[in-house]
């Protein structure tokens, strides 16, 4: 038995997934650990844990994919891929219809379109800036003084839904403000927030071709009100696994298990060559 | 995949144009000391600057300056200057880094930079652009002669177009007659613009070898070093001697077979102008996947020469002033950037387009958008469209780009893997 890991160290917090392969491919386990401010740290502590929960050791682990925006500090890892990457070919495993991945996570808004067998076919990202993706999600919350797993039920009891005309991480705290001054009910406003950043993952998804099936990975995946917004602008279901938050740490444990059958033949960076860097 | 840092193509060439650079900031230096030669602003895409020589008058580019100050990492002072004074976050952020320097007295050397005796504005298309040079006459008390070269209706100009632009040329020779006391040398403009011709032909010439597997040279960073002469030696006896050294050095690697990396893995269209804040590192993000660049619609902002198009010793004014009309890349329409990108994917046959989208440059990057559609939809070609700014240093950010670079090569990578398997 073959087994693997893939550590996907994001912005917010960092996923880890044990995989092994005997014969057929299954996620031993998972683990979950904020990024913070170490981020070496955290990449070992979220593999370490997830060797923890399979029940092995670390040295029993042959080969390890880093993925997310601090992959080149993990550094125990053999190989680092991107997360757009990682997140399609995730996808593809646990949902292998899938043709679309719409992935949000804490800074990052995705659309990437997939092939039959996994490949990024294109893909599209937010620019740069946070509109559209968990952080802004995270600083509404913040104003409204509830948490963040409570606003995405709490939208769904919308019935009049506000209008939130800016995409502004930052501005959109003024807006909730204004509207909370005027009295409008909390799940309305949560109800226009999501709204107004499921319309702008439209427009960017929109200039991949959204094919069916439509995958949703990232945390703001574990939002439901994020997820039916997405629907309702979609004008179509998607399939959100309870694995989503983990996608990018799957699918670089499925890399990473394919590396070691040599099945597949990807170009690596070691994190020395990251120090290289230039400027 | 190995360390790629630095190991990219190095040649003599990339020395010389250093010195011949050095050697036109010192010749700036001395007017700026001394007076002479008479000197001019003028813009690079489209301009006249075989009338200048025919005066013995320096051309000064106020857009090589902004991009040598930003690929020193010295470009936010002058824009933050220009900021205090009004100027928009979102203007042109050359214009920004050119008038700063004129209000803090920075110059990319270190030497002095002159008045011009004429700030000439050749219209290419730009309309910040003549707001800019109107600034930079109020700063400098030069005079200032604008050309009003008409936008491009059709896909050629008409011939009253080029009589139109002909006869504000002979009028610039009147002025520049008055402003450097010097009687206008016709047979040394002719000589000039058979210099920019020969320097033209040897420039295609080199852009076409790009056509070779592996590439001897890479027509986005090394074309980008060759552009500083290109510009201010056109119309040169020393142009001609750096094009001719250049095409003999890129035929030698042709013939040894070398590429810019020990193995081209991936062969690119780059379109849009680099961010040069960041060039070293940006540059290092195609190296490390071997990726060398074929052809950019950047290296044809003076000029799409490769397809052709040559000044004619036997009608210097006409084709000077077809020249400005028709060879400036920002005042030809969309579809025919698009048939100058497709020409490269297909002739060139390059793997992928970049679209380096920049952000305080609407002329340059409005329908990139559309043009990503094109590519990607129509031609089935795959496009990374990446944004940050030519010269403003606060619009790019590394990871963000690196993390969409690395991504689209890793597709690219499998694609061409998946496809020789079948």
């Amino acid at each position: 038995m073959r087994i693997a890991a893939g550590v996907d160290v994001g912005s917010t917090q960092t996923k880890a997934v044990v995989m092994a392969d005997n014969g057929d491919r299954a996620i031993l386990s998972r683990a979950l650990v904020d990024t913070g401010a170490n981020v070496r740290k955290a990449a070992e502590n979220a593999f370490l844990a997830a060797c923890h929960n399979a029940g092995i050791p670390p040295t029993d682990v042959g080969f390890v994919v880093g993925t997310g925006y601090g992959r080149y500090n993990i550094s125990f890892g053999n190989a680092q891929l991107t997360e757009i990457s990682c997140h399609a070919r995730g996808a593809h495993f646990v949902c292998p219809t899938t043709r679309t991945v719409i992935d949000m996570g804490g800074q990052d808004a995705k659309a990437i379109s997939v092939g039959s067998d996994g490949q990024v076919l294109d893909f599209v990202m937010n620019d740069k800036c946070a509109a559209g993706t968990g952080r802004f999600l995270a600083n509404a919350a913040d104003v409204m003084g509830i948490g963040l797993d409570e606003i995405g039920p709490l939208s769904q009891r919308a019935t009049r839904p506000v209008r939130i005309a800016t995409v502004c991480t930052v501005f959109v705290e003024s807006d909730i403000l204004s509207y909370l001054a005027q009295g409008k009910k909390g799940e309305d406003i949560m109800g226009g927030v999501h709204l107004a950043i499921a319309k702008r993952t439209l427009s960017l998804a929109r200039r991949v071709p959204i094919e069916p099936d439509i995958t949703m990975t990232g945390g703001v995946a574990r939002n439901i009100g994020m997820v039916r917004a997405l629907e309702e602008v979609l004008g179509t279901k998607m399939q959100v696994s309870p694995d989503a938050h983990f996608m990018g740490a799957i699918g670089a444990a499925v890399f990473a298990l394919e590396k070691m059958d040599q099945s597949f033949e990807f170009s690596t960076w070691r994190p020395e060559h990251a120090a290289g860097s230039g400027h | 995949m190995g360390e790629a840092k630095h190991t990219e193509y190095r040649g003599s060439i990339h020395q010389r144009q250093k010195e011949l650079m050095l050697k036109w900031y010192e010749r700036l230096n001395e007017a700026a000391e001394t007076g002479t030669p008479p000197t001019a602003s003028l813009m690079i895409s489209g301009n006249c600057v075989e009338l200048l020589e025919a005066f013995g008058a320096v051309p000064i580019y106020p857009e090589v300056n902004a991009l040598q100050l930003a690929i020193r990492h010295q470009s936010l002072e002058p824009i933050l200057a220009a900021e205090e004074l009004g100027y928009a976050p979102d203007n042109c952020a050359y214009v920004k880094a050119d008038i700063g320097c004129y209000l803090k007295g920075i110059t990319p050397t270190g030497g002095k930079l002159p008045k011009p005796d004429l700030v000439l504005c050749n219209f290419v298309g730009c309309n910040t652009y003549v707001k800019w040079f109107e600034h930079t006459a109020v700063l400098t008390g030069s005079k200032l002669y604008v050309l009003d070269v008409p936008f491009l209706r059709e896909d050629d100009p008409s011939q009253a177009d080029i009589d139109y632009v002909v006869r504000q040329l002979k009028e610039l020779v009147t002025l520049l007659e008055q402003i450097t006391g010097r009687k206008f040398d016709y047979d040394r403009f002719v000589e000039a613009v058979r210099c920019s011709a020969q320097v033209e032909e040897l420039w295609s010439q080199i852009k076409h070898l790009a056509r070779r597997s592996p590439s001897p040279f890479d027509a986005y960073f090394d074309a980008i070093t060759l552009m500083g002469p290109l510009y201010v030696y056109r119309g040169t006896q020393e142009g001609v001697e750096f094009f001719r050294a250049a095409l003999e050095e890129m035929q030698a690697k042709v013939a040894a077979h070398q590429g810019v990396y020990d193995q081209e893995k991936f062969r690119l269209v780059i379109e849009g102008p680099p961010p040069y804040p960041y060039f070293r590192t940006f540059r290092d993000m195609f190296a490390r996947w071997k990726a060398c660049t074929v052809a950019s619609t950047y290296s044809t902002v003076g000029g799409l020469w490769e397809f052709g198009a040559r000044h004619d010793p036997d009608h210097p004014f006409e084709s000077v002033a077809l020249h400005m009309l028709a060879q400036n890349v920002t005042n030809r329409n969309y579809l025919q950037r698009y048939e100058q990108i497709r020409r490269y994917l297909e002739e060139w046959n390059a793997d992928g387009l970049i679209i380096h989208f920049v952000k305080s440059c609407r002329l340059f990057s409005a329908g990139q958008g559309d043009m990503r559609d094109y590519v990607t939809k129509t031609l089935g070609i795959p496009t990374l469209y990446i944004e940050s700014d030519l010269e403003d240093p606060r619009y790019f950010a590394e990871a963000q780009t690196r993390n969409r670079i690395d991504a689209f090569f890793e597709a690219l990578e499998h694609s061409k893997l998946t496809a020789k398997a079948v």
